[in-house]
């Protein structure tokens, strides 16, 4: 039975793992579609402020909140002075951070894998210190945002070319619809079908646009948060276990998740509730 | 006569396992302690599950937990919540394997 159970969990990944027929442009036309058929008149644009765009009431407070001094402010100009003391721009990938911003997430055809920003600035931090870079939140968090604050007003626009990139986006999007855990939810359930309706006190966010304005700065968290710590805290909620930030499911995740905004605008106002 | 003596004894013995090994079968390691049978069953699914990436949140804590009440003497509790764990890893891995052919409804 045990060996029944294993033959069908490693077939529904290899399953994942099929590339063929992978159309990231149609993926992205329908998941776009979908959000402006439950959210009709909600414009693509808005979607760089995601939940802000759905409620009137919400958005007002978001916006009072820019106005004064946004709570991340101090973070990110420690991250811009922390990307020049570890020397980062020593780094090629990260010698232009705006461009940097751009670049990530992308598949490494030699390596075999996504490398998403946050991977590179704690592998060009080891470079020059010596030191590991934790990969949630803090210094990675910091510099993350700051550098992505270099890109603010350019578009998202993920590559997915290869055959092993198109594996990896495909194992990204089965990650992101799979349902998990005790609640048997899946990130789409709450993010995709769901987006815009009230879970208890709070409005569940689109999937659209979630991926504009990471790292993002959380009233929950007190601080700057990358992406994968958030993808943690979504695990939680479901009851599943959550994986390591930047493991590979979660980079196969972000790779599909970030493909899914291309279009959108980067933007430099991270604040979420 | 006596081909479908055999015949019947035969599809008798094989109706007799496949009820026997219903959903609810805890395939356990032959163990005649209960506890072992169930504790070790817990284990080794929730190992599987946790390789496929698809661990519930709360098992781990439940098989530390049924250890924790094994050793203390509360032996039923301790059952209870192993078979309870073991439940939750054969349900982590029923998702998982049907996750990765997972995608949109639309």
């Amino acid at each position: 039975m045990k060996k029944l159970i294993t033959a069908v969990v490693s077939l529904g990944l290899m399953i994942g793992t099929a590339s063929a027929g992978t159309d990231v442009d149609a993926d992205r036309k329908a998941f776009v579609g979908h959000f402006k058929s439950i959210k009709p008149n909600v414009e693509f644009a808005d979607y760089t402020i995601g939940v802000y765009a759905y409620d009137e009431g919400s958005r007002d407070q978001f916006e009072e909140i820019l106005d004064g001094i946004p709570p991340y402010e101090e973070a990110v100009e420690k991250g811009e002075a922390e990307f020049e003391k570890f020397g980062l721009a020593k780094c090629t990938a990260l010698a232009d951070p705006a461009a940097a911003r751009l670049a990530h997430p992308y598949y490494d055809d030699a390596a075999g894998t996504v490398v998403t920003l946050e991977g590179t600035i704690r592998k060009c931090y080891t470079e020059q210190t010596g030191k590991k870079m934790a990969p949630m939140k803090g210094k990675v968090a910091r510099i993350s945002a700051w550098i992505s604050d270099q890109a603010a007003g350019e578009k998202i626009n993920v590559k997915v070319e290869s055959d092993g990139a198109k594996a990896a986006y495909e194992r990204g999007k089965s990650t992101f619809y799979a349902k998990r855990g005790q609640f048997n939810m899946s990130c789409a359930d709450c993010h995709v079908y769901n987006a815009g309706k009230k879970a208890r006190a709070d409005i569940l966010s689109p999937a659209l646009g979630h991926t504009t304005h990471v790292p993002m700065y959380r009233a929950k968290w007190g601080g700057i948060g990358t992406l994968h710590r958030r993808y943690g805290g979504c695990y939680k909620n479901m009851r599943a276990k959550p994986l390591m930030a930047q493991s590979p499911e979660y980079r196969d995740m972000e790779f599909f998740h970030q493909a899914m905004s291309n279009g959108l605008e980067i933007s430099a106002d991270r604040y979420r509730k | 006569m006596k081909k479908l003596l055999l015949t019947t004894l035969t599809v008798f013995a094989f109706s007799a396992q496949a009820d026997y090994l219903d959903g609810a079968h805890n395939w356990n390691t032959g163990s005649s302690d209960p506890f072992k049978a169930a504790i070790t069953a817990a284990e080794t699914d929730y190992a599987t599950a946790l390789a496929a990436s698809m661990a519930w949140r709360d098992t781990g804590k439940m098989i530390k937990e049924a250890h924790k009440l094994q050793t203390s003497g509360d032996t039923a509790a301790a059952l209870a919540v192993a078979k309870a764990a073991h439940n939750q890893a054969v349900n982590a891995l029923s998702q998982a394997a049907v996750a990765g052919s997972a995608g949109p409804r639309f």
